[in-house]
């Protein structure tokens, strides 16, 4: 359980950093729970927060097992998807990170399968684009992990090779559910259903992309009932024309100007292990926030 | 001069022969794809990371951190302060999960991943020198929890190669993606539980200096698996007692001839016993003994047996080619330059093995390839070996296709002979023509095979309903088929009783007369009715 709860916690730190600049900053996230976000609107949004809700409880227990934390993993029998051969000494463990993926599975997919919903209706739709971007996120996971291989045969030669899956670290999963995220494909739910593409004329998404239902609310104007903060008072980048620019990010609405001196540690030198050497830099800036 | 069996053999007993060592070799695969897990497992271990409050008493062999230390999370900066680099102990007990590994096992690779974070402001320096500073525990299922044992212990250099996964402008925090770092190889797995306590030190002379912000170091274990091992010994202790009766079956056959046993049959015996030294299931002291020197002493065992084997070609070539130069034919001394090229390549992997795995015997942290030294003396081992490789197999190529050519040619004199005569040859050039061709097929598996398990294992492999164990079959297939072949070798060279004691191709009656006794021919010793066929017609 302290393994999901970090794996939430992790995502939520990441979904914060990759979303620092962008209109909607994660705000609904905070109330993160282990099932993954609740949120009224299957937007965008909604895909990539459950996604990487998803990416972390795989994530942290795949970690945990690696920790010795978890007895449930590895090969003893408890807790394992499937009845392992341990007579065989340990010939039939299965690799943690696979392990991470199964819990996942069976922890976070349960909520969207012991609901029963009217067969194409906007709810079941909802389920089901839940199920998809959850299974996209824990994907990610086994997609950013790295397979390394030893070569021990004979004389220490290849004709002997054994690889496993190296764990990557969890930036480089949420920037590649980030960018699935920017990728997302638009569907509604058919009359049988299932998820159909709105527009035919796009790609089918794949198990790894992520899908939505619907546009995005404005994130421009507060607006607690979709889970929108708005953008007035964050700080924005004047001279930036990306999304972080004051222009995309106050939404047209303008910016106040503020001068402030700015104490901060710079030209930083790290040592093994616990000396960083820095120099302490005044700099004055302009702060800008948006109206 | 009686033949030998495989000459003499009926068609019909032959093809139940080959179909029998078939239904062997299919048995053997089987056995390892259906039966046996694959030959090696791992485990990942992240490492915990301890606070060492008297790191000058960390070479104390009584006093180990285990998991229960003070733990510092070294993601936090504020956590760290006032410390030194020899406060941090990574330590890993091996295995995970409340498990204790079992002699089955057999023996213990660690490996270290190292992940680092890039720190704004670090250099970027690809290649990072590393100073280890570890060393090994273990202990018994039935000893206290925290009753350590000294293993071993020593301060190693290694290499990693670390770089920013993006060409990007390298952001704060973003992970570096470095290579593994090999740490210790242990011989024998004869404890239940190992523990490792290691650290990264730093002096003023620049060790450790470019090491980066460690994020986590795993620590990845490799062990034979138990069920593997069981499966390989129960091959080897079958296969061991059938190659001894029939080494002896062929050993008698040959002194029940009244001559003195032929090179060939000397080589093949020689073969015989590099194989059942193979085969001896020696593995089974390990389950009561400490016998750490095993994967040196297996090493060995293959190389006897490869050495033997390669030999043996050399000289069933040689003998084959159909050329009476010398009358000194029979004797190991002709071949000195063929075999020179073997000796070599196999003592400059001795020695290579040697200096790897016979240090690993004192210091299971060592490795040849860290230095400089190493790696060119290592390097100019492996090379040494590979020249003599290819050199072996430009001449065994030669031989073969001088073989075969003496072959054809003496092919078209054929016609000449008595139809009875002619069929009878036939059949043996036919049949030499069939075990050349089962050499290359073994051959060919044995590459085939390596290549396959290289990509079965290369790619991770997320088929639920995969029951078949591919390398592992492999393997058992691949050795399963080597003791076939030299079982093969054995049974078919060894002589037959068909035709003696009345001699009828060394006869003098009447239509063999092309076929007599020359001076120059030492009749008794040839082994194959072939070879005396062949000189008596190139004597013609």
């Amino acid at each position: 359980m302290l393994a999901v709860a970090n794996g939430a916690h992790q995502a939520l730190l990441e979904c914060r950093h990759q979303f620092q600049h962008r209109r909607w900053n994660c705000s609904i996230l905070d109330e993160l729970n282990v099932f993954g976000p609740v949120t009224s609107i299957p937007s965008r949004e909604t895909a990539f927060a459950h996604a990487l809700a998803a990416a972390g409880v795989t994530y942290a227990v795949s970690r945990a097992c690696r920790d010795g934390h978890l007895s449930s993993c590895g090969c003893s029998r408890m807790g394992r998807p499937k009845t392992l051969r341990k007579d065989w000494i340990w010939g039939g463990c299965g690799d943690n990170l696979e392990y991470g993926y199964k819990f996942a599975q069976g922890f976070i997919d349960v909520r969207e399968r012991e609901r029963k919903f009217k067969r194409g209706s906007r709810k079941q739709g909802h389920a089901l684009m839940n199920l998809h971007n959850n299974e996209a996120g824990r994907r990610a996971v086994i997609k950013m992990s790295r397979v390394t291989c030893k070569c021990h045969g004979v004389s220490g030669s290849c004709s002997l090779i054994t690889c496993w899956q190296q764990l990557s670290n969890f930036r480089e999963v949420g920037d590649f559910i980030r960018d699935k995220y920017d990728g997302a494909t638009e569907v509604r739910v058919n009359k049988r259903g299932r998820l159909q593409l709105r527009d035919s004329r796009f790609r089918l998404p794949t198990a790894n992309d992520l899908v939505y239902l619907e546009e995005s609310p404005n994130y421009c104007i507060r607006n607690y009932t979709v889970g929108s903060l708005g953008t007035e008072g964050r700080i924005c980048n004047r001279t930036s024309i990306d999304l972080d620019g004051c222009n995309l990010l106050c939404c047209g609405r303008g910016y106040n100007t503020m001068k402030t001196t700015l104490k901060e540690r710079c030209q930083c030198k790290f040592k093994w292990c616990c000396e960083v050497e820095c120099k302490t830099c005044i700099k004055s800036i302009e702060l800008h926030t948006c109206k | 001069m009686p033949g030998t069996i495989l000459e003499n053999l009926s068609g019909r007993k032959l093809s139940i022969l080959v179909a029998i060592l078939l239904i062997c070799q299919i048995t053997c695969f089987l056995i390892g794809g259906f039966i046996a897990p694959s030959p090696a497992g791992s485990q990942s271990i992240l490492s915990t990371v301890c606070l060492d409050e008297e790191p000058n008493k960390f070479h104390e062999q009584d006093r180990w951190l285990t998991k229960e230390c003070k733990s510092i999370d070294l993601a936090n900066e504020q956590a760290a302060v006032g410390l030194n680099a020899s406060n941090f102990v990574f330590v890993a007990k091996m295995p995970l999960y409340g498990m204790d590994f079992s002699r089955w096992q057999q023996n213990l690779v660690g490996v270290l991943q190292i992940d680092m974070l890039y720190k704004s402001g670090q250099s970027i320096n690809s290649v990072i020198e590393l100073t280890l500073d570890s060393k090994l525990a273990f202990r018994s299922k039935w000893d206290s929890e925290n009753k350590w044992t000294y293993l071993s212990s020593s301060q190693e250099k290694r290499t990693v190669e670390c770089m920013l996964l993006e060409d990007k402008e390298p952001k704060d925090k973003y992970p570096y993606s470095c290579s593994t770092v090999p740490l210790f190889e242990l011989g024998s797995l004869h404890h239940d539980y190992y523990l490792l306590n290691m650290r990264l030190p730093v002096d003023d002379k620049g060790m450790n200096v470019d090491l980066g912000f460690i994020h986590d170091i795993y620590l990845n274990i490799i062990h034979m698996n138990g069920g593997f091992t069981k499966v390989w010994l129960s091959l080897k202790t079958v296969f061991f007692p059938v190659l001894i009766a029939i080494m002896v079956w062929f050993w008698r056959r040959v002194h029940m001839l009244a001559r003195t046993p032929a090179l060939l049959e000397y080589l093949l015996l020689i073969v015989g016993v590099t194989l059942a030294f193979l085969n001896v299931p020696l593995e089974f002291l390990t389950l009561h003994f400490n016998m750490p020197y095993m994967l040196l002493l297996g090493d060995i065992r293959q190389g006897v047996f490869y050495a033997a084997l390669l030999s043996f070609w050399i000289i069933f070539a040689g003998e084959h080619m159909l050329i009476k130069e010398t009358p000194h034919k029979n004797s190991l001394r002709v071949y000195w330059m063929h075999l020179s090229g073997i000796l070599v390549g196999c003592l400059s992997l001795l020695i290579f093995d040697l200096c790897e795995r016979g240090v690993q015997l004192y210091n299971p942290f060592y490795s040849i390839w860290v230095t400089p030294i190493g790696t060119n003396l290592a390097l100019s081992f492996i090379i040494l070996a590979g020249i003599s490789a290819g050199i072996y197999f430009i001449f065994l190529c030669y031989m073969i296709w001088k073989a075969f050519k003496n072959i054809s040619i003496k092919k078209s004199v054929l016609p000449s002979m008595s139809t009875v005569r002619r069929l009878h040859y036939e059949g043996i050039i036919y049949r030499f023509n069939f075990l050349m061709l089962a050499t290359v097929v073994c051959a060919a598996v044995t590459i085939i095979s390596f290549i396959l398990s290289q990509i079965a294992e290369g790619q991770n492999k997320w088929d639920e309903n995969m029951e078949l164990e591919v390398s592992s079959a492999l393997f058992t297939g691949v050795y399963g088929m080597w003791n076939i072949y030299i079982f093969a070798m054995l049974v078919l060279y060894a002589p037959s009783h068909k035709q003696w004691p009345t001699d009828t191709i060394c006869g003098d009656n009447g239509e063999e007369v092309e076929f007599s006794r020359l001076p120059t021919d030492p009749c008794p010793n040839e082994i194959s009715s072939l070879t005396s066929f062949a000189s008596k017609v190139s004597m013609d």
